[in-house]
């Protein structure tokens, strides 16, 4: 019977971006407005591991604040585990890592999570045990009693994933969770996010890095100026249907010529592509952030 | 897959170990941010007037000087330290989006408003405890000087009578370290809160520090004008309802900080009607609700 962990259903988010001071008698009479999110509807099932994808300002981050309760939706709805998205009792179950986050840098990476923890009302020895349990699961065992001041960005965003799952949420919002982080780092948060699944937990996180989010997303979302594009299992977007191809692996020059006079006796087939092996996913992001014309796709 | 939520519903409306995770967690920013340095800053001044010499008539007007002055000095460190401690505190938060993971945990924004006030008070308590300590040892060290010099120099007067040395020395020690002089901290320490109440209600929609900083030193010196601006505005205009109304809601949003001097005829020395203590403890307490109130009306409805 388990619920969706996420449901959006309707959403619209609609800022005025007026200058707030000087505006604040006049909004809505000349406040400009900013449609951040449009009529956007979408399940992340029990589970299973979301991925938002969109180009910069296409409303990933506020979509993701609005299913935190940290905004109000303009319209529609967003629930997580059944609760409605303001609700305390949702975020409960929710761990949230935004994008490019800071922590308290005078804390140390324990005391960050001690912290976080009894905000949770975790205390005593179970707190203490997950918090080593996460510290050695994030690999920041060696820093531990380091403060955040001098943590490295790749240890930052760690040291949140672990601040985010402290509780074992059934859920955990992971606003690009490995931006500006190297790719040994990226790897190190990609396996994570792999274990988290193989733990259960519901995965709803938006990336640009988009090699990232084939390898580890069951399903993907596509969104662009605010509107859904293109949604469904991650297999289904990146498959063309009249298409098929295969890699080969050690082939020789001499195999692919033949491969390729082969191919040419046939009527009607055509080698589109070939060539080292691309990211297909790469290429319909750029497609639907390419187009000019936001309803065209 | 469970659904966590069916297991975990009750959450209490306002979670006091959520609070003081809050609080405490702001006592450790504002520790380690070194703020407290103003205090080492305070122990210097104090220690300097203590040498400082008035060349006043009278040994008790030498004290009294000396009092008026530290305590002074005591009470304008502790507000200042309220409004600046406190304005660091929520836009720096929102800067650092700390806010938006202290928020997504289950925390209401009660608390996290209840917490960052009750960290920044406990704050000012310990550090106006500090201070007044430090007053006070100031004051009985020069005390001490005043009365054996003083002494010293009654009874080698032989026209002075062993009566009247007394009664120069009883003078003297009415300006001493008294412990009434608590209620002048304990006065500072109410106003200090109001005004970091204030700060706080000003940090919810500033989008700086500076601007929270500027604004609560604004209106806390409009907060000393109350009587003043009343009678101008009402003399001037011959009570014109505008100006009435205006003088009305400005009395009512801006608390009127001069009633908090009566800590200066406390310092002085005059006696302290134990009603009036009571009366400024519930006024403050007052002002508090009604800031938080206000500031958690914004605060709720605010998006980050
Ligand atoms: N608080 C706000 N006030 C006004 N406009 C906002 C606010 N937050 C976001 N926006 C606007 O809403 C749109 C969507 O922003 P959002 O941050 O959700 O994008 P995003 O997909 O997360 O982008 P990025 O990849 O750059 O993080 C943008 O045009 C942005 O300018
Ligand atoms: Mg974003």
């Amino acid at each position: 019977m388990s619920k969706p962990a996420v449901e959006v259903k309707n959403l619209t988010k609609v800022f005025n971006t007026g200058n707030p001071g000087a505006n604040v008698f006049k909004k809505g009479i000349t406040g400009s407005y900013v449609v951040a999110v449009d009529n956007l509807s979408f399940k992340v099932e029990a589970g299973e591991v979301y991925g938002l994808i969109g180009p910069n300002g296409s409303g990933k981050s506020t979509t993701m604040k609005v299913v935190l309760g940290l905004m109000a939706p303009t319209d529609g709805s967003a629930k997580v585990f059944g609760l409605d998205a303001g609700d305390v009792r949702a975020r409960n179950d929710i761990g949230y890592l935004p994008e490019n986050p800071y922590f308290y840098r005078h804390l140390s990476g324990e005391e960050t999570l001690k912290f976080y923890g009894k905000l949770c009302g975790l205390k005593g020895k179970v707190l203490k045990d997950r918090i080593d349990e996460l510290l050695d699961m994030v690999d920041l065992e060696g820093a531990r009693t380091r403060r955040l001041a001098g943590y490295s960005k790749g240890m930052l965003q760690r040291i949140g994933l672990a601040q985010a799952i402290i509780q074992r949420p059934g859920l955990v919002i992971l606003d690009e969770p490995t931006a500006g982080v190297d790719p040994v780092g990226s790897r190190q948060i990609r396996d994570l996010i792999l274990q988290l699944k193989e733990e259960g937990i519901s995965v709803f996180l938006c990336s640009h890095l988009l090699e990232q989010v084939q390898e580890v997303c069951d399903n993907v979302g596509i969104i662009f100026k605010g509107r859904m594009r293109r949604e469904g299992p991650l297999e289904e977007l990146v498959s063309i249907e009249n298409r098929y191809s295969f890699v080969l692996e050690n082939a020789s020059p001499k195999l692919i010529k033949e491969i390729e006079t082969l191919v040419e006796k046939e009527k009607g087939v055509t080698i589109t592509e070939k060539g080292n092996p691309r990211t297909t996913l790469e290429r319909l992001f750029l497609k639907i952030a390419g187009s000019k014309d936001q309803d065209e796709v | 897959m469970t659904t966590f939520t069916e297991t975990k519903v009750k959450i209490p409306v306002l979670s006091l170990s959520r609070v003081w995770t809050i609080a405490a967690g702001t006592m450790t920013q504002l520790v380690r941010m070194k703020t407290f340095y103003f205090l080492l800053i305070f122990a210097v001044l104090v220690a300097g007037v203590g040498y400082l010499d008035f060349r006043l008539a009278t040994a008790a007007s030498q004290l009294e000087t000396i009092k008026k002055i530290s305590f002074g000095t005591m009470d304008l460190f502790a507000w200042l330290y309220a409004i600046v401690a406190t304005a660091l505190l929520i836009p720096r938060d929102l800067e650092d989006r700390t806010l938006y993971t202290i928020l997504s945990k289950p925390v209401r924004r009660v608390e996290y408003l209840v917490g960052k006030l009750l960290g920044v008070l406990i704050l000012i308590g310990l550090s106006l405890g500090l201070m007044f300590c430090l007053c006070m040892v100031m004051l009985a060290i020069k005390h001490g000087d005043l009365v054996s010099s003083e002494l010293i120099k009654l009874s080698s007067d032989p026209n002075i009578t062993q009566v009247e040395i007394e009664e120069q020395i009883a003078l003297i020690n009415e300006q001493g370290p008294r412990k009434e002089l608590g209620v002048a901290a304990l006065a500072s320490f109410l106003k200090s809160s109001v005004v970091a109440a204030m700060t706080i209600l000003i940090s919810t929609f500033a989008s700086s520090s500076l601007f929270t900083i500027i604004t609560s030193i604004f209106f806390f010196l409009i907060g000393h004008a109350h009587g003043m601006m009343t009678d101008y505005w009402l003399h001037k205009t011959e009570g014109n309802l505008v100006i009435r109304l205006a003088t009305k809601v400005m009395k009512l949003l801006i608390p009127d900080f001069q009633l908090y001097s009566f800590s200066e005829g406390v310092v002085t020395g005059a006696t302290i009607v134990p009603a009036v203590v009571w009366s400024m403890g519930f006024l403050t307490a007052g002002y508090l609700f009604i800031f938080l109130l206000i500031s958690l009306m914004i605060f709720m409805y605010k998006e980050f």
